[in-house]
């Protein structure tokens, strides 16, 4: 294998994070930890789609200079991955502050956050 | 002890699908057909210095849309989940003793913060940065407040106003677009512009600006929200 | 026509406006949000009616000046139409009927209900990858929300639960589609299709993760405990929301989608709808809370879909027309469903009997159910049959099995839930109310399913074929019910009649005893209903449909109105059977034994149809491939409707229970149907064999052990309709016996006895009937020396068992003489000897009858008791008629059905000189018979009148005289356990070993079921487990590693 680039050192990051998440959401059991488990998991995907939208030796897309507004295409990394990880962080956090919601709406009802001492529906 | 080395063996799996994305996974040497065309074409097309800028406000303008609906979406949601039962509830917040410093400090940055967030936003399709973090900078001048002032002066009715005029007017554009230009959301009703300046990239900066607003008000709405529920205990 | 993107334009519009809105503008926030709807179902129902009547062309919807793939760019076509119609009709309908909910919890809820909609909308229409992502994303952020629109600690915990779920799926998905742009360079689902993806593995868990993603979004078992717990726990109209609009447009997502999975990975997909359709109708089975069980049967129904979606490169063609038809059953049947479970509000089923308080509803329920559970005529029967079809044509039996024995248990919950809503007490006196605006929605549904299952019918090749008149006059019925029982009953007997008289002549042959059978017979039995008083509700339509699913078995041409007409015939009885006393039970094993033989029966036809170009009924007589499986799941089909032994469970009670008029219809008229349908079947397919052995000796033996059981049974029964009931089954033996015999003698006996039986059974019954009217018990010790008070009906009886009993000098003893004379031409003599011994059995039950009934001390109790209702007895004695005059001339009966048998049998027939019948064994002479046997018991009465002239009259209390003592308790009365004795003898013969055998089976079934549904155990962290544990298995499997 060449030498590992930065792309893939943030891919393996955003997959550790990602796995990272995932474990905290199904081993933590208090729903706070759960949620923010789960803002790692998110992380962890927005960070992968950054990575993959780099390119080595490249520069952001945003033409400031006259020398990028020529042969754009060989001087900057993919800006569409930008776009969609804008729009996944927002959508992340959409859900963060509900699922917070939910926890704070949830502690009102039991008193607790354990997610164990939900489980009214079930069967 | 057993549950946790079943979810171990869980994760393991996990991550050994992972490794084979990432050991499949190979570094691009060049954009793919899309990305070059935005590169090639997206300073003429959509006249935004700010490629990513152009990408979202423009070429993917409908999951902008979508992703300001959801923000709202979720706005609404809090609210109303929040609201339904403490409606009857109107005692004011007890008043907890506040920081003197903070609370200087912050009535001196918040117009500082303010002016930044306008200033990323209002620039969005030239440098990097646009609505999205326009509006939180803005908010969490707003966070700021509430944390730091006792009666802090925000106004929901204010905030929900420019929240939904920011909304609907982001979908009047985009219908405008259909009429005045090629199709929903485009951004060429008024004149591209110069390149670079502020003015240009026809309605993107008009957008982000909504974009900004809104944001900006839907988070310092959630955090409101949440806040109110707060004192109530 | 309007833009589409108009529709998000103003859904997004509208949304934001009523965040503008003031406080206590709920009401006018509500109905701008109807109205958005309603324009967006406008739109959507414009583009459909284009695309269906027009034939445009699909229309692309671009944003921005740019063209895909550069921007994102939606599509409208036929089927994006359709589906996006589908759902906005659903906001719209769901939004009028939470319309009070959604005030209540606030403005901001329709900003919900709105943004819903119009995520599912451009999930429908998109076609970018990331574009569905997002909007994906804002309709399951909009579903948490509703979910929470009355806040218990349920749904709050569900609405937490769902929203982590979908959390972490929609997070596969991302990776997902962000793997697919780095290795196609695109988003837009066309430009991805026509790269051809290499099968490099990178791309493949890519694919992999998107389509995953995507089944979990249709909840598949197990991974699905998060939205199950998000249909119990959230309010009805979100239920109908989810189960309608969600799923809706998340199968639209995999059709969409699917083209994407390379074959392999598809198998996989329709595995697990498959596996999710049957394990979710199975745990359905323990469910008492409405709602919960609702949610299983939501999740099946995706799962079906999704299985049939897998499997499109299986079905071809026929893919479209069948997730189509399932999918708008679905759609609206679950949606009236949840909404009428709202109005209950009633969280176990068992309570659901305050549902007949409200007479629409109860109506618009059972019209639901019946297009869930896949019944004619709903758009779900004919995608059901077609995928039946297509999957036996290539060859795929254990899809069919899966797909039957799913179909099965959803019949199981779904009939019983309605067992229980017509039949349970109430559990208060509680009166429905129905809000007008709950109720629009449900009106408008429930006559949507008509429409579509119409329009559905018509698209269909050979469902277009099918003869509707029966069933329009049947459902006609309901209409008027409002009018008193004696017009309608004469309405129906007209209807009938003028039926019959346009088109007997068309009828030939054997159809046309059988079409004499159901029409003459059902006429003669309708008469008795004139004997009710009052509107008679619920009996009409029903009845009506019964003898419409009758007349469609004879008139039948393809397998499809064959299969139609049986269904039909079967929801027709179930309600007659239905309406007795303590019928749950009964009608609930009819509805299954029923319905388990119907699937038999479409397997059946499914097979025959391999390598057919049509279905016409005749492919039966030249099938090449598994002939005998064919034949065996036919005649096992037919034979639940003859209640064969094993197969004969549900009949005693149901025909015991039923009421006066209704036993004859469903004993002496509908099992025919049975027998007709095993005639038809050894008619075309001739004699099969297992190995060496003929299908034929099998049945025999069947035969033979039904008719000794049935009798044996009859024997031991101390109610009387029961007692006649077992008759039937033993009865019933005989005419299977008959056809298993393939010879001309045995078949003209079986199709005569046919005939016979349907009048002495018919004849008994309603003399019964009439008598158990007046005595008001079936229980025969009872009753006694009713002689006196109903001589009428004791002639009735008189003559019914004489025939019954085979004695001479009537119609029953020509048969009986034909029957051995088949036996000893086949030389089956051990058959013979045990269907002799049965007929000595005939004879004890015989006695039974009518001695327990009419002789012997009359009860205290009975002084005053009438003779049974004048319009029960005038069928009988009409019947009486009919049968006095084939004893006399039974050459007016045996000869035409021995000339419509010969192009069949062409040897051993019988030659006729007037009324002597001549066979290889032996003559008979009918009209002489009656006159010997007339003379013999003129002599002996002579006699015995001459011998007796001293016998002297006693009074009833006359003890010294009396055979028993009177005004003893019940059980010691003489006829109680009649046949102590015998019962010694044989008893352990008919120990209720079939019973039981059933009984273990269900109780097994339902054991099962309660085990599986402990793995939703309520926690959300164990469905998360489950989620990511799902992935890792179908992952192995589908790679067959790492």
């Amino acid at each position: 294998m060449q030498n590992i680039g930065i792309e893939q050192i943030s891919l393996a990051v955003g997959f550790i994070l990602l796995l990272l998440g995932i474990w905290g959401m199904i081993s933590q059991k208090n729903i706070l930890k759960i949620i923010v488990s789960f803002t790692i998991f998110e992380t962890g995907i927005n960070v992968i789609l950054v990575a993959i939208g780099y390119i080595r030796n490249k520069t952001a897309p945003i033409l400031d200079s006259p020398e990028l507004q020529t042969d754009t295409a060989e001087k900057i990394v993919d800006p569409l991955p930008q776009a969609l990880v804008l729009t996944s962080i927002v959508i992340g956090l959409g859900v963060t502050a509900l699922l917070l919601v939910y926890a704070l709406k949830m502690y009102k009802q039991k008193k607790t956050l354990l997610i164990n001492d939900y489980k009214d529906t079930k069967w | 002890m057993l549950r946790n080395s079943l979810l171990i063996l869980l994760i393991l799996g996990l991550a050994a699908i992972m490794y084979n994305l990432y050991a499949e996974f190979t570094p691009k040497e060049k954009l793919g057909f899309v990305a070059e065309h935005y590169a090639n074409n997206g300073k003429d097309e959509v006249g935004a210095a700010n490629l990513v800028t152009a990408v979202v406000v423009t070429y993917r303008g409908l999951d902008t849309l979508g992703e300001v609906s959801i923000l709202f979406l979720t706005a609404a949601i809090i609210g109303f989940f929040l609201k339904t039962k403490s409606s009857n509830n109107h005692a004011l917040p007890k008043v907890k003793r506040y920081s003197e410093i903070l609370g200087t400090g912050a009535k001196i940055l918040v117009p500082i913060i303010v002016l930044l967030g306008t200033y990323v936003f209002i620039n969005g399709h030239l440098t990097p940065g646009g609505g999205f973090q326009g509006g939180a900078i803005i908010a969490s001048a707003f966070v700021l407040m509430l944390i730091a002032l006792p009666r802090p002066a925000i106004n929901h009715r204010v905030l929900s106003i420019i929240e939904s005029l920011s909304g609907v007017s982001f979908v009047i554009i985009g219908l405008l677009g259909i009429v005045l230009a090629g199709g929903f959301l485009d951004n060429q009703i008024i004149g591209l512009g110069t390149f670079g300046t502020i003015l240009s990239a026809g309605t993107v900066p008009i957008i982000y600006i909504l974009v900004g607003l809104k944001v900006g008000t839907e988070l310092t709405g959630i955090i409101r929200n949440l806040k109110e529920i707060q004192n109530e205990e | 026509m309007v833009n589409p993107i108009y529709i998000i334009a103003v859904f997004l519009g509208i949304a934001f406006s009523i965040g503008l809105l003031r406080k206590n503008t709920e009401t006018f926030a509500g109905i701008l949000s109807l109205l958005t709807l309603g324009f967006a179902s406008i739109v959507s129902a414009q583009w459909f009616y284009s695309f269906v009547t027009a034939d445009i062309e699909t229309f692309q919807i671009f944003t921005t000046a740019f063209k895909p793939p550069f921007s994102i760019n939606l599509m409208m076509g036929k089927d994006e139409a359709l589906f996006t119609l589908m759902i906005n009709a659903i906001g719209l309908f769901g939004g009028l009927y939470m319309f009070d909910k959604l005030k209540k919890a606030g403005k901001n809820s329709f900003i919900a209900l709105l943004m819903l909609i119009m995520g599912l909308n451009v999930v429908v229409m998109t076609r970018d990858l990331f574009n569905l992502f997002v909007f994906l994303e804002i309709s399951s952020i909009a579903v948490a929300g509703l979910v929470i629109l009355t806040q218990t600690t349920k749904s709050i915990s569900a609405g937490f639960k769902y929203m982590i779920a979908t959390g972490i799926i929609a997070g596969i998905l991302l990776i997902g589609i962000a793997f697919i742009y780095s290795y196609t360079g695109t988003l837009n689902i066309d430009f991805i299709l026509v790269q051809n993806l290499e099968a490099t593995k990178g791309i493949s868990i890519a694919v992999f993760f998107i389509m995953i993603a995507i089944v979990l979004e249709l909840k598949p078992f197990p991974a699905n405990g998060w939205g199950l717990d998000v249909y119990s726990s959230a309010q009805s109209g979100v239920g109908a929301l989810l189960s309608s609009a969600y799923a809706t447009a998340s199968i639209y997502v995999l059709m969409k989608l699917l083209p994407l999975a390379p074959e392999n990975l598809q198998f996989f997909i329709a595995t697990i709808g498959i596996i999710t359709f049957v394990f979710s109708n199975l745990m359905a089975l323990k469910q008492d809370n409405p709602k919960r069980m609702l949610g299983y049967s939501s999740v099946a129904q995706i799962g079906l879909l999704t299985a049939v979606i897998g499997l499109s490169s299986v079905i071809g063609s026929y893919t479209y027309f069948i997730v189509i038809s399932i999918l708008i059953s679905h759609f609206l049947a679950k949606a009236g469903l949840f909404w009428i479970s709202g109005i209950i509000k009633q969280d176990s089923i068992k309570n659901w009997s305050i549902l007949r308080t409200n007479k629409i509803l109860l109506v618009l329920f059972g019209i639901f159910i019946f297009s869930l559970a896949g019944l004619p005529p709903f758009p779900s029967f004919f995608g059901k049959w077609e995928l039946v079809m297509q999957l036996a044509e290539t060859k795929n039996f254990i899809w069919i099995f899966a797909i039957l024995i799913g179909s099965f248990f959803e019949i199981v919950f779904m009939f019983r839930w309605l067992g229980y809503a017509i039949k349970l007490d109430m559990p208060n006196n509680e009166k429905i109310k129905v809000k007008l605006h709950q109720l629009i929605p449900l009106l408008f549904f429930a006559a949507t399913t008509f429409i579509a299952g119409y329009y559905i019918s018509s698209e269909h090749k050979y469902a277009s074929l099918i003869n509707y008149l029966p069933l329009a006059v049947a459902l006609g019925f309901a209409f008027i019910e409002f009018l008193p029982a004696f017009i309608k009953n004469t309405l129906a007997i007209a209807a009938m009649a003028a039926y019959y008289y346009f088109n007997y002549e068309s009828y030939t042959d054997i159809q046309g005893v059988f079409a004499a059978i159901f029409i003459i017979g059902g006429i003669l039995t309708l008469i008795a209903g004139y004997a009710y008083k009052g509107k008679r509700q619920g009996f009409y339509p029903f009845a009506l449909m019964m003898f419409a699913g009758l007349i469609g078995l004879v008139e039948a041409t393809t397998t499809l109105e064959f299969f139609f007409a049986w269904e039909l015939m079967t929801i027709g009885s179930y309600f007659l059977i239905l309406r007795g006393k303590k019928s749950i039970k009964h009608a609930l094993s009819y509805m299954l034994f029923s319905m388990g033989g119907a699937y038999l029966i479409l397997a059946g036809f499914g097979m025959a149809a391999i390598g057919k170009s049509d279905i016409s009924l005749n492919i039966l007589s030249n099938v090449e491939l598994y002939a005998p499986w064919i034949f065996g799941l036919l005649a096992i089909g037919f034979m639940t409707k003859t209640a064969s032994i094993g197969l004969h469970i549900w009949l005693p009670g149901a025909h015991a229970e039923a009421e006066a008029d209704v036993s004859p219809m469903v004993s002496a008229i509908l099992l025919k149907a049975g027998v007709f349908g095993l005639i038809m079947l050894f008619l075309a397919m001739g004699e099969q064999f297992i190995g060496n052995i003929s299908f034929a000796y099998i049945l025999s033996w069947v035969a033979v052990i039904t008719a000794l059981m049935g009798n044996l049974m009859a024997a031991f029964q101390e109610d009387a309709k029961k007692l006649l009931a077992y008759s039937s089954i033993g009865a019933l033996g005989y005419v299977l016996f008959g056809l298993s015999l393939m010879s001309h003698l045995g078949w003209l006996t079986a199709v005569s006895f046919s005939v016979t039986h349907f009048m002495f059974k018919a004849l008994l019954f309603l003399a019964i009937g009439g008598v158990v009217w007046r005595v008001k018990t079936k229980d025969m010790y009872k009753m006694g020396g009713l002689i006196k008070k109903m001589p009428f009906s004791f002639i009735s009886v008189l003559i019914g068992i004489i025939v019954l009993a085979g004695v001479p000098p009537l119609t029953g003893f020509a048969g009986k003489w034909l029957f051995f004379q088949a036996v000893v031409e086949k030389q089956w003599f051990l058959q013979g000897a045990i269907l002799f011994f049965s007929g000595i059995i005939t004879f004890l039950y015989c006695f039974r009858l009518i001695h327990t009934i009419f002789l012997g001390q009359p009860k205290d109790e009975h002084r005053n008791i009438k003779e049974a209702p004048f319009w029960i007895l005038v069928p009988q004695y009409l019947i009486l008629l009919v049968i006095m005059l084939f004893s006399m001339l039974p050459n007016s009966l045996l000869k035409p059905i021995g000339e419509m048998l010969l192009p069949y049998f062409p040897n051993g027939a019988i030659t006729w000189d007037g009324q002597m019948a001549t066979t290889a064994l032996g003559y008979w002479n009918g009209k002489i018979v009656m006159f010997i046997v007339i003379g013999i018991f003129a002599v002996v009465l002579a006699w015995l009148l001459f011998m007796n002239r001293k016998a002297k009259k006693v009074k009833q209390f006359n003890i010294g005289y009396a055979a028993e003592r009177p005004f003893l308790p019940e059980t010691t009365h003489f006829a109680y356990n009649f046949f102590a004795p015998y019962q010694k003898a044989v008893g352990f013969l008919v120990a209720p070993g079939i019973t039981n055998f059933w009984q273990r089976v269900d109780e097994g079934v339902h054991s099962v079921s309660d085990k599986f549904t402990k793995i939703y155990n309520g926690n959300g962290q164990s469905y998360l487990i489950h989620i990511v544990a799902f992935i890792l298995v179908i992952y192995l499997i589908s790679f067959g590693g790492f």
